[in-house]
């Protein structure tokens, strides 16, 4: 009847208290575990918040820089009870911090994302990486592809409006734009456990469209999304990425909303999903019960109104987390009650 | 349709020049090879990296262009907020976000439609009727230099000197044809005068019928809803046997019935249609960048729907009208713009490529 | 043929005297509709059945704050519409007045309860429906005690409310008339029977463990997003308005605009991903006001600092204009088709 105090976060704030306003601004108020410490591998927590503040592999778009932060802050507004799911996602995730960013030197800033990523993994834990823009995908991907081997098989799924298979971007072979195109070279991703969802506009130049077709990398542009719907589309896809594979990557550039419905992003494009299809993607995401890395994009708070990009960006990572903890019975103990609950059931 | 011996039209002067020029002959549509190209390094802006046509109708028959960029930098014809005067340089600042490829429908459209961008109408400061009358000159220009016009606003009087642009062309060069008018948008626009005055942006409709080779049974709106909406608007198109397609319509039978419907209509024996294309009848979530945002509007697919329609049926004028990047918030309503001014263009193509049509 | 002067405003200006420019009224009303001050005999006499009232109350809210200047966002945001709404052949000219906002006290929680109470209930015994315009959520909690003292024991309330939280905190960090214990004060109204109550669109995590506790405990039928999505938005407010509407004496209609989507409502005090889009609400609204009648609607979280293009406030006047819009038709007050504008020619 009495919870025990460590369940009080649950409920409504007790007398004296106010919401959790946590003291420091960490991804749900997480703790923090810097990437080389023991903490790390000893905390039973599945998932690590990285932030990657990296905005150098932007062809033109800047602002995704504080993306990371206004991601943590956002989420300090939500609660970690998620009632739809009867789920408690506290505790679940650490925060190891952002990587150390270099200015003016890309490659070592890949070599720092890469190294946190493999350190993450390596712990038997589930990066969650906030960026910084759509290219620290690349280093991101393969760590995970070499954390794996070349006897595992990896899945990768992309939630976005831009193909980014250039090979060469004005001789540039990591940039954004050239995310795609690196990933799908990577040994062990084979293109039937590839799907890219939402790509559309005129961003799309020709020798991206004929790349993806030549390497056989099956994209789903929001035109069929739009013929089939959402869900049909996405069962395709999440077989595609989940059937047979060892572990799975998620990488969701906030473009895949529409632009009314995620106007805090450094690319708006229009035409692409409404929120409540997001959450339905987030649904099937989490319906297979795991996923190895998730990635999120190209948050741009400078362009962003009242947070919502930010709070929507959260509520989706935070609806995958919640729907694998359910799928794994990892419920709330339903008869649990306020500290004081005056009503008898 | 590329530049050859025939015609003068080559890409923007400032594109691919200079000591590092790419060298490829279709390098716009692909990845740059030597630097960012014109992406995010604008230079010289012009719709879609369009070269520049001055408004004559011989340079740009001499071009080749089968599609003239307009626009109407103007915002004292309004009846409500101001701001519409930086909507043409807002959807060319929003279109060099883009290449002029578009892969739905395997189309590039700069060198399909050899656009030309013939810069601004030059406006004169609290005179309605004499910038209308260049509005209406240089429209002219454009029709009788062989091209179909893109005209973006401006607020939503453009359409009196565009259409009547249209009128005169087709009373000169087609004597015995009619043509048709098209207004979607949240408001009925359909004023006789608002105090007094008749060439507001209320009265595109009221102004066009006026046209001798115009006839209610080729005009219809589309898209109108809520309380900006004085009873004379609508006993206007009601009187005049003019359907108003409303918003509930829209959502209950769907875009594609209501659309060809409005554009079966406007076609229906005509050989011209002017389309005036209010960004308001879209939802303010996705287009808070115009003057006057609604609720209960067309969504971004319905939009896009739209803009595909017509470019099966074809206009002559595709006017966008009322975008205002001062209110917009992350550019998502000029690229919204832009896009559907893509999307037309691309359904067009690939209309007239499924026909063999020349543009 | 030649209409009276009264109906001049179903029209656009004729000019020389009139309004030319009806965008700048010279005073900032709601709709443009006449002041009434809540003393004296002037809301008694008043013919009109809607009174508006400002409501800038922030003080019970937990998260962001905001809400304060929106009574004036949501008057200027009336000022682009005329009375005229063609979709219903309805006129709303002199159909509410404005009682101004009430002044409020600061730092006084209670005090500025007791003002809201006591207005509400002023405007219900002169036999009016409030309009409220907050504000945050909390002041639901005097207005809807207002309704209920109003119709007495012997009387039956409806309540509705349309929000992404659920606002069922029996008390929060001790504290028990906050935005967040509305639900939870309101469900203890004597003659509001939970069969006659319905919350719509719930959604993501600010509703924590003994919000949703509470809800079953009272037996509070809420309707979260999910629901409403998959079953369709007219099911669930086909069977939402059976259960406020069906037997009651009075409605309160409360509406958090976080109900809509982020995309289509920016300027709350918290967005909410998930949420309806405009036209839905506007599909809410008319199944509503084919109900014929409402007691009182109560409109809050608008943050205008937060909004976009003055678009939510817009739309949250849309959404009002057309209830009493829909209302009006459903008794038949509707225009005479064959008016028309002085001078008309076709």
């Amino acid at each position: 009847m009495n919870p025990a105090a460590e369940h009080n976060h649950l409920f409504s704030p007790l007398e004296g208290e106010n919401a959790d306003h946590s003291s420091h601004i960490s991804f749900m108020g997480a703790p923090f575990v810097p990437v080389d410490s023991d903490d790390l591998s000893a905390n039973g927590a599945p998932y690590v918040f990285i932030g990657a503040p990296f905005d150098e592999g932007n062809v033109g778009k800047p602002g995704c820089e504080d993306g990371a932060r206004e991601f943590r802050v956002a989420s300090l507004e939500m609660p970690s009870y998620w009632f739809e799911f009867n789920v408690d996602l506290k505790g679940v995730v650490v925060d190891m911090g952002d990587v150390s960013m270099p200015r003016v030197n890309p490659e070592v800033a890949r070599e720092r994302i890469y190294s946190a990523v493999r350190k993450v993994l390596a712990v038997g834990k589930i990066p969650i990486i906030c960026g910084g823009d759509r290219s620290i995908s690349i280093p991101a991907a393969k760590a995970l592809s070499d954390h794996l081997g070349d006897d595992k098989k990896m899945g990768y799924m992309h939630l976005g409006a831009h193909l980014d298979m250039a090979d060469r971007w004005a001789g540039e072979t990591h940039l954004s734009t050239n995310a795609m195109a690196r990933i799908t070279e990577l040994g062990n991703l084979d293109m039937a456990n590839c799907a890219h969802i939402g790509a559309r506009n005129a961003f799309n130049s020709k020798d991206q469209v004929e790349l993806a077709k030549k390497r056989h990398m099956r994209f789903y542009p929001m035109m069929e999304v739009l013929d089939r719907g959402i869900d049909d589309v996405m069962d395709e896809a999440v077989s595609r990425v989940w059937g047979g594979t060892d572990a799975q990557y998620l990488s969701m550039n906030l473009n895949i909303l529409d632009s009314s419905a995620a106007p805090g992003v450094t690319f708006t494009e229009s035409g692409g999903l409404s929120s409540r299809e997001l959450i339905r993607v987030a649904k099937k995401i989490s319906d297979r019960g795991h996923i190895s890395v998730i990635d999120v994009t190209e948050l741009c708070p400078m362009t962003d109104v009242a947070g919502s990009t930010s709070r929507t960006a959260v509520t989706i990572v935070q609806r995958i987390m919640a729907g694998i903890q359910k799928i794994h019975g990892k419920t709330l103990d339903e008869s649990l009650r306020r500290p004081g609950w005056k009503y008898d059931s | 349709m590329t530049s050859s011996s025939k015609n003068t039209w080559t890409l923007a002067p400032h594109q691919h020049q200079g000591p590092h020029k790419e060298v490829r002959e279709d390098a716009h549509i692909h990845s740059p090879e030597k630097h960012n190209s014109n992406f995010k390094a604008e230079g010289i802006l012009t719709f879609m990296g369009a070269p520049y046509c001055p408004p004559d109708r011989h340079r740009i028959r001499e071009m080749g262009a089968k599609i003239c960029f307009l626009g109407a930098p103007w915002d004292q014809g309004t009846i409500v907020r101001t701001g519409t005067s930086s909507g043409p340089h807002g959807i060319r600042e929003a279109s060099s976000q883009y290449f002029s490829y578009l892969f739905e429908f395997d189309v590039d459209l700069l060198t399909f439609f050899n656009v030309v961008d013939c810069g601004d109408i030059p406006i004169v400061p609290g005179n309605n009727e004499l910038s209308q009358q260049y509005m209406c000159d240089y429209v002219t220009e454009c029709l009788e230099g062989g091209a179909k016009v893109i005209l973006v606003g401006g607020d939503h009087s453009v359409p009196i000197p565009g259409a009547r642009g249209l009128s005169q062309y087709m009373s000169r060069n087609k004597p015995d044809a009619s043509m048709g008018y098209l207004h979607v948008d949240c408001h009925l626009d359909a004023a006789v005068d608002w105090a007094g005055i008749e060439i507001t942006n209320a009265s595109g409709p009221t102004e066009t019928l006026k046209m001798p080779n115009v006839s209610s049974k080729n005009m219809a709106h589309m898209g109108s809803r809520n309380g900006l909406n004085p009873k004379d608007w609508m006993d206007f198109w009601v009187d005049n046997d003019m359907p108003i397609v409303p918003m509930s319509e829209v959502i209950e039978r769907g875009i594609e019935t209501c659309g060809r419907k409005i554009l079966d209509r406007a076609w229906n024996g005509t050989e011209a249609v002017y389309l005036s294309w209010d960004t308001d009848s879209m939802d303010c979530s996705i287009m808070p960048g115009t003057s006057c945002p609604e609720s209960y509007g067309l969504n971004a697919r319905e939009s896009i729907a739209f803009a595909r329609l017509v470019g099966e049926y074809g206009v002559d004028v595709f006017e966008l009208a009322e975008l205002a990047p001062i209110f917009d918030v992350s550019d998502i309503s000029a690229k919204l713009a832009c896009n559907l001014i893509y999307q037309y263009l691309g359904s067009r193509a690939a209309t007239l490529r499924s026909r063999n049509e020349e543009p | 043929m030649n209409p009276a002067k009264a109906y001049a405003h179903l029209f656009s200006p004729l000019g020389g005297e009139g309004a030319d420019n009806y965008r700048s009224p010279s005073h900032i009303s709601f709709l443009r509709q006449p002041f009434v001050s809540l003393e004296g005999d002037d809301l008694a006499n008043s013919d009109a059945p809607y009174v508006f009232i400002g409501v800038p109350f922030n003080e019970g809210s937990v998260g962001r704050s905001g809400s304060e200047e929106a009574p004036l966002a949501f008057r200027v945001g009336s000022l682009d519409y005329f009375s005229f709404w063609f979709e219903f052949m309805v006129d709303l000219h002199k159909t509410v007045v404005d009682a101004g906002d009430l002044p409020l006290p600061r730092a006084d929680p209670k005090a500025a309860r007791e003002r809201i109470y006591n207005a509400v209930r002023k405007v219900l015994a002169a036999g009016k429906i409030p309009i409220i315009c907050g504000g945050d959520r909390s002041i639901s909690i005097s207005a809807t005690k207002a309704l209920s003292d109003h119709l007495g024991d012997d009387k039956k309330m409806g309540y509705m409310h349309l929000g992404a939280h659920l606002e069922m905190a029996d008390n929060w960090a001790g504290e028990t008339h906050l935005s967040t214990n509305a639900m939870a004060r309101i469900t203890e109204l004597g003659n509001l029977d939970m069969a006659n109550c319905a919350h719509i669109g719930a959604r993501n995590s600010s509703n924590l463990k003994d919000h949703v506790d509470l809800a079953k405990h009272r037996g509070l039928r809420f309707y979260p997003m999910h629901e409403v999505l998959d079953r369709g938005v007219d099911h669930v407010i086909d069977e939402a308005v059976a259960r406020v509407w069906g037997g009651t004496d009075a409605q309160y209609l409360s509406l958090n605009l976080n109900i809509l989507d982020s995309s289509a409502a920016p300027g709350v005090t918290a967005t909410e991903t998930g949420g309806l889009e405009s036209r839905e609400l506007m599909q809410i609204a008319k199944k509503i006001s084919d109900c014929g009648h409402i007691s009182v609607i109560d409109v809050t979280e608008l943050c205008p600092m937060t909004d976009v293009s003055e678009s939510t406030c817009r739309t949250a006047v849309a959404v009002v204009l057309r209830i009493m819009a829909g209302i009006q038709k459903v008794h038949g007050k509707t225009l005479n088709e064959s008016l028309r504008r002085p001078g008309w020619k076709f």
